[in-house]
């Protein structure tokens, strides 16, 4: 049985319908992720299964319980990261573990979590003097001190620079290894990528495509993309045109051209630069990402 | 799960790290009864107040009445003619100058009312707070010397406190009552701002059951409160040198705790109605001021007008203040103590039930 099951949830805040619909599935063990632009409904989905909102309408049933309606019994399973970090600013970082520990039969140790977040010197520190990253690892780690069988983390990367949040991917993927369920919010398509079992591409309210990212990316490409910038000259249409492109997009200067035979259209590509006289800086050729997905399914990036 | 514990230590550790809410309870208060104090405290024990005495009647009568009011202690007597009487009265030599008018005993013998002049400054606090009190006990004293059965003096007073009670013994219970308000109301302000920085909705996605955190919290305030009147009544004692009633001190307690949980309850109510910290203190403030005036705190409450008494009789704090007067100092009683308490047990499961209906994580 689905540790999460979702049908055709909704949810509107007066005249907008922030989730219109939309049905998954969340299997035991799995990095389940929800990728989408902000405003896409990702937060009001999950903190609806967490039970701290309340459906309009749709099933929802997650570890067998409705959230709407067992209250603490359903509350002591699970785990929960919220978007926004929000802590007693006075106290200090054990002093917020051990409270949140308190509220629990079965518990984590502090000083284990404080070495899993690797806030070891931060440990006295108050919460008001905690970077943004520092609090986010905080908020990872209140999110696991019931040793939950799952857990929600909303955007739990946002205000991490990139080596912590590689430290904070291997932390969830050692939450995986010890078999908890993760139901995980992005709008960081790497950190979809390389955590998650399955995506869930959200935008305005629904779900657009549901797919392990490998399967995702073959879905909408065989093909590999050449990215560059060029200042003048080129435009999607002219890139269009070269061998064996499928599709080109351009956002100002900046070109990616998917190809199904890459030699073929870089040959073609540096002829028509040469023939117009435009530079062609920071070429790169790559595999197609979920970012891409995103862009050709709705035409915009995850960032817009 | 046993939460509670840790909840007050965490009520603690915010409290005692927020250094507005410190000033705010323990050293804005302590101020504020230090200032008093020193300026109302008392010298002497047996301080008096010199009081100019004219006779213009030599009657035994009149003599009976100067005889009496020599008695008092609280009453330094200088016998004079009006004029140099009237003349030092002006000058803030006495503080009060009483004239027995010729044919005050004629009066008497034949059963009349006869009215005295008292003259005093009625911009001088301790006068009108203690002097006079004074006067109208020498006189209902003189008075059952004089005739059993009709009264001498016609007077428009009504308090008689008890004459020894000086205006710092008078304001010390108010000013403590008053605390005991502030740190009530504004003890709310902690589960507002908590409220307001999103903490009680991360609280609200544990298993933590509300009661143990409005507990907690109303828990704390008490204790607060608590130690701040204890705090306070220390303060009054050694530098304004009021004569605090010891064998009291207990049920000065329990009406600490009692009056707290009421204001702790107002505050609850009113915090549920604000959003940020910003809009909950105007509104607190809104409450909370006029009954710092009208309540009887500075001001006795028999010399406010008639209209305004319906205001003050809805007002908490005139209950909680002449429960703390009396039993401070024996403070003459407004209210019998059975309403005082009755009154403010109902404010108290009033606005607390209204405050759990109303309770908001967000
Ligand atoms: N409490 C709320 N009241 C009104 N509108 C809201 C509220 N929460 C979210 N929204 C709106 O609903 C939409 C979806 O928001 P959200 O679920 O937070 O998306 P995401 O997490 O994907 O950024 C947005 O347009 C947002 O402005
Ligand atoms: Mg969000």
């Amino acid at each position: 049985m689905p540790v999460i099951e979702v049908r055709d949830l909704q949810k509107a805040y007066g005249d907008l319908q922030a989730v219109a619909g939309v049905s998954f599935d969340v299997a035991e063990g799995e990095v389940f992720g929800m990728l989408g632009p902000n405003g896409a409904g990702k937060t009001t989905t999950v903190e609806i299964l967490e039970g701290l909102r309340i459906r309009d309408a749709g099933q929802v049933s997650v570890l067998g319980l409705d959230p709407a309606s067992s209250g603490s019994d359903f509350k002591r399973l699970v785990g929960v990261q919220l978007q926004q970090v929000a802590l007693y600013p006075r106290l200090r970082v054990h002093e917020v573990i051990s409270l949140f520990g308190s509220f629990y039969d079965r518990r984590a140790s502090t000083d284990e979590l404080i070495a899993l977040m690797g806030l070891e010197d931060r440990r006295n520190a108050r919460i008001a003097e905690l970077s943004g990253g520092q609090a986010q690892r905080l908020s990872v780690a209140l999110a696991v001190v019931n040793k939950p069988r799952l857990v929600f983390l909303d955007e739990p990367s946002t205000g991490m620079d990139p080596q912590a949040r590689r430290n904070l991917w291997e932390i969830i993927e050692g939450f995986k290894a010890d078999g908890m369920t993760v139901v995980l919010t992005t709008h960081y398509m790497e950190e979809a990528e390389r955590l998650c079992d399955r995506v869930a591409v959200m935008d305005h309210g629904r779900i657009i495509a549901l797919d392990s990212p490998g399967a995702l990316v073959r879905a909408s490409f065989d093909e590999d993309a050449i990215e560059f910038v060029s200042n003048d000259g080129l435009t999607a249409n002219d890139l269009g045109g070269l061998a064996a492109v499928t599709s080109a997009t351009s956002q100002g200067s900046a070109h990616s051209i998917f190809s199904s035979d890459i030699p073929r259209t870089m040959g073609s590509l540096l002829d028509l630069a040469a023939e117009r006289g435009a530079p062609l800086e920071g070429m790169r050729v790559r595999h197609a990402t979920l970012e891409d997905v995103f862009l050709k399914l709705t035409g915009r990036t995850l960032r817009d | 799960m046993n939460a509670f514990l840790p909840l007050l230590r965490t009520n603690y550790r915010d409290f005692v790290r927020d250094r507005t809410a410190l000033f705010w309870t323990i050293a804005f208060p302590v101020l504020f009864i230090g200032i008093f104090g020193i300026v109302l405290g008392r010298g002497d024990d047996g301080a008096s107040y010199e009081v100019g005495l004219v006779m213009e009647d030599t009657s035994p009568q009149a003599a009976t009445l100067g005889e009496v009011l020599s008695q008092f202690e609280a009453l330094e007597l200088t016998r004079g003619d009006r004029e140099s009487e009237i003349a030092s009265l002006a000058d803030g030599d006495r503080r009060a100058v009483i004239v027995v008018p010729a044919g005050f005993g004629a009066s008497i013998s034949d059963g009349a009312p006869q009215p005295l002049q008292v003259h005093f400054d009625p911009s001088q606090q301790t006068t009108q707070q203690v002097v006079i009190p004074v006067l109208l006990r020498a006189f209902e004293v003189a008075d059952r010397a004089l005739t059993q059965t009709r009264p001498v003096v016609i007077a428009d007073f009504q308090t008689l406190q008890s004459e020894r009670l000086q205006v710092i013994d008078f304001i010390m219970p108010g000013l403590i009552a008053m605390s005991v308000m502030n740190g009530g109301v504004f003890g709310a302000i902690a589960m507002v701002s908590l409220r307001e920085r999103r903490v009680l909705r991360r609280l609200s996605a544990t298993p933590l059951p509300a009661w143990a955190l409005v507990g907690a919290d109303v828990t704390f305030r008490m204790v607060v409160v608590l130690l701040q009147t204890v705090l306070l009544v220390v303060l009054a004692v050694i530098i304004g040198g009021v004569a605090v009633k010891v064998e009291n001190l207990p049920a000065l307690a329990g009406v600490t705790v009692l009056g707290g949980l009421a204001f702790v309850a107002i505050g609850f109510f009113l915090g549920a109605f604000a959003k940020t910290e910003q809009g909950f203190f105007p509104v607190a403030q809104v409450i909370t001021f006029p009954m710092l005036f009208l309540s009887g705190i500075f001001f006795p409450l028999d010399s406010m007008p008639d209209w305004i008494r319906p205001v003050v009789s809805a007002m908490p704090l005139t209950y909680l203040g002449d429960a703390m007067r009396q039993l401070m100092v024996g403070g003459a009683p407004v209210h019998s103590m059975a309403l005082n308490l009755g009154v403010l047990a109902a404010f108290l499961v009033v606005f607390f039930s209204l405050a759990v209906r109303l309770f908001k994580y967000e």
